[in-house]
């Protein structure tokens, strides 16, 4: 059976993207095509993690789970992860 | 908000190479006279020269418009005023100017034309062209080797009319290249009905440009002149609704809902909180377009129903910003502020509807200052709107 896409969602809301979502938009250029293909990757206008507080911003939910303060790097370790698994 | 609207708007070209045009033209709106003065400007040559001349002229012709004096003896004032070219013995610029005086209601439009050396101006009901007489007046200026011409003419403008200024450069577009004897006026009549025809409530902003495209490609993309094109366009307003920030206390959303659901028009939501209640009142689904987004802008959604659903403070910021420098909006970069700003134009009453909630999330100090309080930004974008684009604008506060 065919492996299910892990499910990506970035926050995009202002917060979010001004503190580093807007790097993560650029998944096309630095993460490495056999991880992208196996990702679906989509954008929310809110996580609504900010009204929660607690934890750093820009935040990515990655099969249902919430990361916080996720750079580039982070990104790609992450997601190689969820692969992985 | 009145029901009938005054579309002006303009297209303009410079020569091929000049940073500067020599064509001029100025609009102004004095509500309390219920007053619009449209003055389209011609200096002789093209670059700076005539920069300064047409800019002298067009602020001499409006200027003098606004005052009690009529716009035949400030007319003669103005080509008296003008310098004659000791070579050439032509005057140094020509002028259009268009008075268009309305009632309270916008209903009787009455508009005083005055043409001077520009190609005559055209007139249309829907696609068809408009002939009316113009009253001419000579006057022999000293140095000049010929009479000079004003022509003179009033009538009234209802809905559905459009009357059409350009200059020289459309008139004598592809002269001696893809048309002998250039575009000519017969030319420009023909192209507006066109392109009229096809598209019957082209707005100003687009029939203008679609005119100075034209006369653009005539020459070959290397423009021999400045083209200029001023339309007025008298129409029902297009409107437009922007709801930006949740309302102050939840019981308000659903009087939001209907707010939005009774709105005729286009509908912006701006804000990410502000998207997620419409969605949820409306029962649709929210998607985001990572297909259009720049680094100072965040992507836009699509939903059901709204016709621009955006990110809040930064796309407005952009927006604003567009809007107060009159960027060009092929310049801007394809994202949704962009797009914001076009719906925009194309409107001419807009009505925003602000929610007062504070956003925890932009309370965090490392949030760049630009992140102002809504409301300053929305004080903003309406200056803008009304001094830079003469559009109407009302707001209301949730």
């Amino acid at each position: 059976m065919k492996k299910p896409k892990v499910k990506v969602r970035i926050c995009l809301g202002t917060a979010c993207f001004v503190q580093g979502g807007a790097d993560l938009l650029l998944y096309n250029d630095f993460l490495e095509p056999e991880v992208l293909a196996d990702c679906e990757i989509e954008g929310c206008s809110c996580l609504e993690q900010c009204k929660v507080g607690g934890g750093q911003a820009p935040f990515v939910e990655i099969n249902g789970k919430i990361y916080d303060g996720v750079t580039q790097d982070v990104f790609c370790k992450l997601l190689k992860e969820a692969v992985k698994e | 908000m009145n029901n009938i609207f005054i579309d002006v708007d303009y297209a303009q070209i410079y020569k091929h190479g000049q940073k500067i045009g020599g064509d001029v033209f100025l609009l102004s709106r004095n509500p309390e006279n219920n007053q619009i003065v449209a003055t389209l400007s011609d200096g002789l040559g093209s670059g700076v020269k005539a920069n300064v001349l047409a800019s002298l002229t067009a602020h001499m012709a409006h200027k003098l418009s606004f005052s009690p004096i009529s716009l035949e003896h400030s007319a003669e004032i103005i080509m008296d005023t003008l310098p004659v070219c000791k070579e050439r013995k032509i005057s140094y610029s020509t002028f259009t100017i268009a008075d268009i005086h309305y009632n309270d209601d916008m209903e009787n439009i009455a508009v005083n034309l005055i043409e001077y050396d520009n190609p005559a101006s055209l007139r249309f009901s829907g696609a068809e062209d408009i002939k009316w007489d113009r009253t001419r007046t000579e006057l022999k200026r000293e140095g000049a080797f010929k009479k000079e011409t004003i022509a003179q003419s009033s009538f009234k403008m209802d809905i559905g009319e459009r009357l059409v200024m350009f200059s020289d450069g459309v008139t004598q577009s592809g002269l001696g290249k893809s048309l002998p004897l250039g575009w000519r006026l017969d030319g420009v009549r023909k192209f507006i009905k066109e392109e009229i025809s096809a598209n019957p409530d082209i707005s100003s902003r687009e029939l203008s440009r679609a005119i100075v495209q034209k006369a653009c490609a005539l020459d070959g993309f290397s423009s021999k002149d400045d083209i200029t094109c001023v339309v007025v366009y008298i129409r029902r307003p297009r409107r437009t609704l922007i709801v930006t920030g949740p309302p102050f206390t939840k019981e308000a959303d659903e009087i939001l809902g209907e707010k939005i659901r009774n709105f005729n028009g286009k509908k912006i939501v701006s804000g990410g909180t502000t998207a997620q209640i419409v969605a949820r009142l409306f029962g649709k689904k929210l998607k985001v377009d990572l297909s259009c987004w720049s680094p100072d802008v965040p992507p836009a959604s699509k939903m059901e129903g709204i016709d621009l659903v955006t990110e809040g403070m930064l796309t407005l910021s952009k927006v604003v910003t567009a809007l107060e420098k009159k960027e060009n909006i092929a310049d801007m970069p394809n994202d949704p502020a962009k797009k914001f700003v076009e719906i925009l134009l194309d409107s001419d009453q807009i009505h925003i509807i602000v929610g007062t909630k504070i956003n925890e999330a932009h309370q965090d100090p490392n949030i760049p200052f630009e992140i102002g309080i809504r409301r300053t930004i929305i004080a903003r974008l309406r200056k803008a709107l009304e001094e830079n684009y003469i559009k109407e604008t009302s707001v209301e506060y949730l």
